[in-house]
Order: C-alpha cells, then structure tokens, then sequence
C-alpha cells in the first residue's frame, strides 16, 4: 500500500506544480497583451487622457507591483476567490461606472456546474453506447459487422461539435419537439419552469446525445482493440473450458480486464472534452465554462482579464484533477501499475478538436 | 533499402491501406488541381456569384443544376419572382449546386477548400514538425537539463486548453499576420494559420521523437558512430534521423487529420481565415454559423448539400488518413504479423 500512496503523492504533487505553472503562465501571457483597462472604469469617455489611465488602473488594483500582484493573485486562489470582473455592467451615458465589477466566483461556480453536468452526463452515454458496440465488435474481428460498426462509428469523428450540435437539435427539437430547445435548467431548481431533476435531465437530453455521438467512434475503436487483445488470452480459454457462457466470459473475464485501457482513455481525453463542450454549450445555449471562456477571449468584447484568467484556471485545473482522479482509480485498481507508472496509450485521432 | 522494399512489400499485400492511400491521393489530386481544371471546364470560378442559383427566399439550387451565366438578377417581377434573364444568356453548369444565398459553385468551392484546408493541416504539421524535431533531439538525444526543460515545457503545455490559446493568439495576432498570403495558392491567412496550429500542437512530435530517441541512443550502432569520432549533429543526422522517419510519417498523417478538424474549429469560433476564402471549415460555417451565432433551422433556407459534400470530403480525408498511419505503422514495424 505504501508505494501506492508515495505514487499518488508524487502525481499530486506534480499536479500541483503543473497548475502553478499554467497560472504563471497566464498572467505573464495576459500581462503582455496590449489592453486599456481603463476603458472599463470610463466607458463614457471617449479619449482617455493620461490621468484617466492612472486613476483607472488605480482603481482596478494594477498599478501596483506585479509581484505583489501575482501572489496576492495566488494566495486569494486557494481561498476559491478570482476576485472582481472589470466590466460593471450597464452604465448611462455621461454617468460614472460603478465603483465595482461582479464578483467572478459566483459567476464561475454556475458555469462550473453546467460543464460538469454535460461532461459527467455525456461521459456516462459514451460508455453506456460504447462498451456494448466496442464489445460485439471486437469479438468478431475483421468481419462485416465489425467492419460496419467501425465505419458507423467513426462519422462521429469527422462531423463537427458544431454541425452534429445543430443537427441533432433541428431533429429532436425542430421536427420532432421532443425536447426543450436549449438552455440550462440548474439540478436545485430555482429557475421559473425548472423543477429539479427532471427538467435538469431532459434539458440535457441532446447535448449528452450529441456528447456521446462525438466520442462513441473512439471509445468503439478503443474496447474494440482492448477486446480483441484480451480474447486470445490464457485466462480467456480457461474460462470458457469451465463451460462459462460466451456472455458471462465477456462480462465476468474479459470486460474487467480490458476495462483498465478504456480508464486511461477516459483521462487523456479530458481536455479534448473540454475542447467539444465549447461547441456544445454554445449550440444549445447552455451557460457553460468552455463557451464562455472562448467567449471572453475571442474580442468579440473588450478583454476582462481576471475573468479569462479564472476561466483558463478552473479548465486546466479540470484537466489536471481529472487526471489525478484516473491515476487514483488505476492505483486502487491495479496496484502494480503503481510501481511502473501508466500503461501506455495512443492519443486519439480527433485530439485536435480542442 | 531492404527495409523499405520489406514495406513497400507489406503495404501492398495490406488492401484497406492501399485502398486509404489512393484516397488521399485522389483527395490530393482534386483539392491542388480539381478548382483550376473545373473552373477553366465550368467556365467561371469559385468566387463568381449567380444570382440565378439562388431561389427568392435564397435557397440555393441543388446539385446538377443548370443556371443563367448571369453574375447580376434582372431584377423582380411584379408578383416578387426573379425576372428572367435577358434573352441569349448562355447558362453554366453547378455540379454540386450553389453554396448559399450569394449563388457560388459549391462544387469548385469545395474543391478549392480543400486545397486551403490541406496547405493550412500540411503546413501546420510541417510548422510542429520544424519545433518538435530541434526540441525532441535536444530532450532525447542531448538529454541532461535541456531534457528537464523540455519534459516540463510539454507537460505544461498539454495541461493547457490548447483552443483557448489558440483562439486568444489568431485574434490577438490577427491584423498583425493575417494579411500574409500569395495569390489563389495560398490565400490570406493560410500561412498564419498554419504556423499558429503548428505551434500550439509541436509539443506531440516533440514527445514522440524524445522517447524514440531516448531509446535509440543506448543502440550500439550509435556507440560505434560516435566511437569512430563522428560528431554529436554527424550521428543525429546520419544516423539517428533514419531511424525517426518512420516515427514522423506515422504521426504526421494523423496529425494532418487532426489539423483538418481544428481548422473547422477555428472557422467555427470566427478565428480562422476570411469567410470568403473557400476552406472546408469555412463552407460548413458559413451553413451552420459561427460560435457566437449559431444558425437556427429554417426550411425556406435549408438545403443539405452545403454540409453533405464538405463533410464527405472531410471523412474521406480523415478517415483515409487514419487508416493509412495505422497501415504504415503495422507495415514499418518488423514484428507485427499479419
């Protein structure tokens, strides 16, 4: 047990460290974008004079040090503070901006919710659909319905999160009615026209569906080779010498083992999730992390800099946990790979969707 | 060359990669000489706009469509149809149909996009290729604090969102480099593109070829090169780079794939090149909005086309050239059997 633990220590840390150095990085990145901040605390002034600069970046708290800055930055992050956005909402012309911006951790925590919901739900669809297709195909290698399964699955792969979105949404919403158009309906309820559950679940109906359409052709692909690994196998003939019935040999011996190499996928795709849910969330409206982030960044408004910083924070820091939590998983399920670190696995094809 | 010769020999006997490489050759072939030959037959060019291939409520005509050569309308009639063309218009041939509302060739658009659309995943490849390669031998090969740098730098690059990044540098950069281009071959914006997904995406040649190297430089054949005095650049060019190739040709026809995909991504955010450049991303953009508008269904609009033909070039080509990496890397490696 101890090498276990001394394992999930040293990822940890190593997590750690990689979330540190993302935050350096973004500020140093952020910092060296040529903005006017000051343009937030005078929207109603049409040429800035060098006062109003001064004044304005006194007031959003940047005329300071950048060092006193970076670690007042880091120390209010383990509080799961991200402090005041720069924008103040609404202000009437020829009247002064309000003395603050929102508070971010409230917004992010909202956004934080709706991303978790699309990515756990939508992963839950992938291996719903994707273990028993991946299993029937890979038990018959090479032959026409693998072939087919296969092909099936990898249109998936090459439509995009946009297309499929709009797609899927113009069928089950448009034509059929079947589900509410978009929009996100909290789990807590507290919204007019969402109660609990219910409305939670088939607000997310599509978005899971289309989730899972995405990534159905690389966890087929993925069981599929897992499974055709594990068949031939000693362990496999055993079984089946006992008299064990094809599907109890596929559920009882050969599911748990290939399942090791499905987890690992699970965690090198986090980002690459992430990446789709962008095109998701803004496809059926749902006010989640990954659109809002591109949103912010893209200059379609004028760049908030502490909000793009806390987004790109709790992203990465959704990579780097969910990773930690696949690496605990593995070392609870398979203790030797403690000693060896991962097994190794190939990176998906649609890696680059992100 | 017997190496080469054993997988040009396994390649042969292997149907589905032989099958993807005439695939991506023809996909070659049709996107960097398709446009030219289907324009100069056609008689008019991806960017000439026929009014005609546009019904009233601009729903563009379907494929195999007969239209009047006409770049200009005659104006409406009094029950608000197009009036008819002035008599003796020759008309012109739409094999794919019109692109939308504007009336282009949706035929040589498509074609013409997949030559933008491959020089952008090509050159992007080549760009991460041209950093992965300096880095890869300098973590592999070098190896002592230059390998902890670049192990660190990786690891914290593949962290990152990567499209986030991606977004934030095209528009941050954008009036810097879009406007870098050389005529129809390569539009405005290509070479920005290119280099910025090449960029962000370097860190996995650099992976790959640092663990190949890793292993490569404990080979005897390294020792005796260097034993008989060749240099540190002598041995890695001679006789490591060899060695790297089939590693490189593996990754890179996937990497092209997965190039292809980000650039509908970047067309989709409104981060790629100009609207009116024919890429794949932007044809199916231009259908299906950007991010920030998507477009809604409306069936007086509404035409499946503008999404069938873009999107089976783009299967075609990613699917191909998946297949053909997994082929050359079961046909490169000595030890599969088939």
């Amino acid at each position: 047990m101890s090498n276990t633990i001394r394992f999930l220590v040293r990822r940890a840390v190593a997590g750690a460290l990689t979330i540190l150095a993302i935050v350096t990085v973004t500020f140093v990145i952020f910092w060296a974008t040529p903005t006017q901040p000051a343009t937030f605390v005078y929207p109603n002034v049409p040429h800035l004079t060098a006062w109003h600069i001064q004044h304005g970046d006194h007031i959003l708290g940047i005329d300071r040090p950048k060092r006193d800055q970076y670690l007042d930055y880091v120390t209010h992050l383990f509080r799961w503070d991200f402090g005041y956005t720069w924008a103040r909402g609404f202000t009437l012309p020829g009247q002064p901006a309000a003395k603050q911006g929102f508070p971010i951790t409230a917004q992010l925590d909202a956004q934080l919710r709706v991303t978790l919901s699309l990515l756990l739900g939508g992963a839950a669809v992938v291996l719903l659909l994707s273990v028993p297709l991946g299993a029937f195909a890979g038990s018959r290698i090479g032959s026409l319905s693998d072939r087919t399964v296969s092909l099936v699955a990898l249109i998936g792969v090459c439509s995009h999160p946009m297309v499929l979105s709009v797609l899927v949404r113009s069928l089950f919403h448009g034509r059929l009615h079947w589900t509410p158009p978009g929009g996100y309906c909290p789990l807590a309820g507290g919204q007019p026209g969402c109660s609990g559950l219910s409305d939670w679940a088939t607000h997310l109906a599509l978005p899971w569906l289309t989730f899972a359409l995405l990534f159905l052709a690389l966890y087929v692909r993925m069981v599929r080779v897992s499974i055709a690994e594990t068949l031939p196998q000693d362990f496999v003939r055993t079984a089946r010498a006992k008299g064990a019935s094809s599907f109890r040999v596929m559920t009882h011996h050969i599911l748990p083992n290939a399942g090791l190499r499905i987890l690992t996928m699970i965690g090198m795709e986090i980002g690459t999730a992430l990446g789709v849910c962008i095109y998701v969330e803004a496809a059926f409206a749902l006010p989640g992390l990954a659109s809002r982030a591109v949103f912010a960044m893209s200059g379609s408004t004028q760049l908030d800099l502490p909000v793009i910083m806390a987004l790109v924070f709790v992203i990465s820091t959704i990579v780097v946990v969910g990773n930690f939590a696949v690496d605990t998983l593995y070392a609870v399920l398979d203790p030797r790979l403690a000693l060896g670190g991962r097994p190794r696995s190939e990176k998906s094809a649609a890696g680059g969707v992100i | 060359m017997a190496p080469w010769r054993l997988t040009m020999a396994r390649l042969r006997r292997d149907r589905w990669t032989m099958g993807s490489l005439i695939l991506v050759a023809t996909v070659l072939l049709l996107s960097f000489a398709g446009g030219p030959i289907a324009s100069r037959i056609l008689g008019h060019n991806g960017y000439d706009q026929l009014p005609y291939a546009a019904s009233i409520t601009q729903k563009p005509v379907g494929p195999l469509s007969v239209v009047p050569a006409l770049n200009y309308s005659a104006g409406l009639t009094a029950s608000g149809e197009l009036a008819p063309p002035p008599k003796g218009t020759p008309n012109t041939f739409l094999v794919f149909g019109a692109d939308g509302p504007v009336g282009r060739d949706e035929f040589i658009r498509v074609l013409d996009g997949g030559k933008t659309s491959l020089e952008i995943a090509i050159g992007g490849a080549l760009t991460a290729l041209l950093i992965g390669f300096p880095l890869g031998s300098l973590g592999g090969y070098i190896g002592g604090i230059g390998d902890a740098i670049v192990s660190r730098i990786t690891d914290t690059i593949m962290a990152f969102p990567l499209m986030l990044f991606l977004v934030f540098a095209s528009v941050q950069l954008d009036s810097h480099i879009r406007g870098i281009g050389i005529s129809w071959w390569l539009p405005d914006g290509v070479i920005a593109e290119a280099l910025l997904i090449g960029l962000f995406t370097s860190f996995y040649p650099t992976r790959l070829i640092r663990a190949q190297l890793l292993q490569l430089r404990e080979a005897e054949f390294v020792e005796a090169a260097e034993m008989v005095g060749a240099s540190r650049w002598r041995t890695l060019r001679s006789h490591l780079l060899p060695h790297l190739v089939p590693t490189i040709l593996v990754w890179a026809a996937v990497a092209v794939a997965t190039n292809i995909l980000l650039e509908i991504g970047l067309s989709f955010i409104g981060a790629g090149v100009q609207v009116s450049t024919a890429t794949w991303g932007s044809l199916l953009s231009t259908t299906w909005g950007t991010l920030f508008q998507p477009q809604t269904y409306n069936s007086e609009q509404f035409t499946p086309w503008q999404t069938v033909f873009p999107t089976a070039f783009v299967l075609v080509a990613v699917v191909s050239l998946n297949q053909l990496s997994e082929g050359l890397r079961q046909a490169l490696d000595p030890f599969t059997r088939r």
